[in-house]
């Protein structure tokens, strides 16, 4: 094809482009090669030096914001970098600068399915207990969460976040922000406990009818079996399968 | 120089004939040469139609992700905003009506975004809307949307909508009709105004370059990282970590393919080190002939993770994300492949074909481009 470099030639390849006044010929006078201080002859000294002037302004900004942005474009690789690998001595001593530059929008996190992806099923129910008027205790069977969004999933070319993102992200922040205590020490974990509540009050609305005062979450976590060896010795199964109780939860009567 | 006649190429500002060190030339190319116009169409229309299909995917749950009735109320929200630096608009109001209005307005603004219409406004828009709607929901996103998100902000700073748009389309209209009339300004008042429009277009092949760069770099190291990530991981490093992402039920949208797939263990530890290799090396295959063969089996990884994990925006967000590696070159090349196939339909174009066409056409190599 001829073509070196990346991209089209310059002078008039650009014909995509608005046209380009700057490159007509414009009387002889080179209007568009006024760039050096010298006045051009056959012109008045007096809007020529003007012109000048403002040219020579204009060139400062115009150079001026171009090495803006190369610098702006360098920075940011440089932090998107530091950000992004792992924690090292430059990304410690300068994480500040880097989350100032970074936090909100340019927040990332590639670890799909790493360094290691999930080796366990997580199976979330939950239950309700309604106090009926005379003081009667009523607790419910346990209603399975995960499997509704289970469903939604299976053979769906384009699941919907709420299925797989929603309940799962929340119960991992739960676990992020509550550890195994279940009392929230902090805003986020007080956040993550309400999120938590208004997604099984709004699932149990939609499947469930009836009242209720006060929900309760279980999660049982089995682990996936790793896949078997044909010489490796028969490993003892350890599916040691974890069950949390999650402590009850008041809900006010409108739902929240 | 002030006695030439200015010749019809005049060299305007300060030029590579003045300074023609290596400096200088990188100067030059950055500030005229917008790079890849083509593959900044295909991100435009590509992130366009990818959101545009997700707002119409969610759209009988919009309520329940990004509605004053969510499970993350606007309460919460707005005191994680508090917390982060988000802001969304989306909670400015807790109506019903206003919610329907901006998601209708983010409808819109995807589908003007995707035909290019008046695209520098647009895609500050269009980021716009894909920045409130992931700060409302942030903890539904995953990293599709997280990459739709980035893709949104770069692209602000390129040129996207020069090729296959509304907006190129009027200004070839434009070019020929001024072609076709005169220019009348006066001599001396044209100096000032051609500089700044000089000034102007050198600012925005600036702004492209260096948004196509940051494209660039951000793909190779969001490969690079997911790449070094997973060889910390013991699983990835025996081969096994495929057999349990097959076996999570929220990402087995067809189980009996998963599981036929997990029986294969050979074909498992082969996909499983092949993942890892292609993601590691990709940043370091992008200059020379191995990048086609690269990216075509990265397509091939990234389309079995939508069919088989039931993630089409994750993976058309990468595909899309892919596309800037591609440069004009290769877009040119599919042209004249398109031509050659179609010849009859070529020969009465080539009769009409003036410089105002050149741009809906990929210019031939003897032209004036």
């Amino acid at each position: 094809m001829g073509r070196t470099g990346r991209g089209h030639r310059a002078g008039g390849s650009e014909s995509a482009d608005v046209a380009e006044p700057g490159r007509l010929p414009v009387g002889g006078r080179g209007a568009t090669g006024a760039a050096t201080a010298e006045p051009p002859s056959g012109g008045e000294p007096g809007p020529e030096v003007r012109h000048s002037g403002r040219l020579r302004v204009l060139r400062a900004v115009t150079g001026g914001v171009v090495a803006l942005c190369l610098t702006a474009s360098l920075v940011h690789v440089v932090m998107v970098f530091l950000y992004v690998a792992p924690s090292n001595q430059i990304s410690q001593r300068y994480s500040r600068q880097i989350d100032a530059w970074i936090y909100p929008l340019f927040e990332q996190n590639w670890r799909v399915f790493a360094p290691d992806p999930e080796s366990a099923t997580r199976q979330i129910s939950v239950r309700t207990e309604n106090t009926s008027v005379d003081g009667a205790h009523q607790v419910s069977d346990w209603f399975d969460l995960t499997a509704i969004d289970d469903a939604d999933v299976k053979h769906n070319i384009f699941p919907s976040h709420t299925a797989q993102n929603m309940l799962r992200r929340a119960y991992i922040g739960y676990q992020e922000s509550h550890g195994n205590d279940d009392r929230s020490h902090s805003a986020r974990a007080l956040m993550f406990q309400q999120y938590l509540r208004n997604i099984a009050v709004e699932r149990l609305a939609a499947h469930r009818h009836g009242t209720f005062q006060a929900i309760q979450l279980r999660v049982v976590t089995r682990p996936i079996a790793p896949p078997v060896r044909p010489r490796a010795p028969h490993s003892a199964a350890n599916a040691s399968v974890d069950t949390r109780y999650l402590p009850w939860w008041k809900v006010t009567p409108n739902g929240n | 120089m002030a006695t030439d006649q200015a010749p019809p190429a005049a060299p305007p500002l300060h030029r590579a004939a003045v300074r023609p060190d290596r400096l200088g030339a990188f100067f030059a190319t950055l500030t005229e040469r917008p790079a890849s116009l083509y593959a900044a169409a295909t991100l435009r229309i590509g992130y366009g139609l990818l959101y545009l299909a997700f707002l119409l995917r969610e759209f009988p749950h919009r309520e329940e992700i990004w509605g004053p009735a969510s499970p993350w109320t606007p309460a919460l929200a707005i005191e994680l905003f508090d917390q982060t630096g988000w802001a969304s608009f989306l909670t400015w109001s807790s109506s019903r009506t206003y919610f329907e209005v901006c998601y209708a307005l983010a409808l819109v603004t995807a589908v003007l975004f995707v035909i290019g219409w008046r695209t520098r406004a647009t895609s500050v828009l269009f980021a716009t809307v894909v920045v409130a709607f992931h700060a409302r929901a942030i903890f539904m996103t995953d990293g599709g949307d997280n990459l739709i998100l980035l893709m949104a902000v770069y692209l602000c700073f390129t040129a996207c909508g020069r090729r296959w748009s509304l907006d190129a389309r009027r200004a070839r209209l434009g070019a020929s009709a001024r072609t076709a009339g005169t220019s009348s300004a006066r001599p001396e008042a044209l100096g000032f105004w051609h500089q700044l429009r000089s000034s102007q277009r050198y600012l925005s092949t600036t702004l492209h370059n260096c948004g196509m760069f940051v494209i660039a770099v951000q793909v190779c190291f969001l490969y690079g990282a997911a790449g070094l990530f997973k060889v910390q991981g013991g699983f990835w490093r025996d081969g096994t970590a495929l057999h349990y992402v097959l076996n999570l039920d929220l990402f087995r949208p067809w189980p009996a393919l998963s599981l036929l797939l997990d029986g294969h263990q050979m074909l498992v530890a082969v996909a499983s080190y092949l993942t890892v290799l292609l993601q590691v090396a990709f940043p370091f295959v992008l200059f020379g002939r191995f990048k086609y063969i690269v990216l075509t089996m990265l397509l091939g990884m990234h389309a079995g993770i939508a069919v088989l994990l039931g993630l089409p925006l994750f993976s058309g967000a990468m595909i899309i994300a892919d596309a800037v590696f591609l440069p004009d070159r290769f877009y040119e090349f599919l042209g004249q492949v398109w031509r050659r196939t179609f010849h009859r339909s070529v020969a009465t174009r080539v009769g009409a074909l003036s410089s105002a066409d050149a741009s809906f056409v990929p210019p031939q190599p003897g032209s004036l481009g």
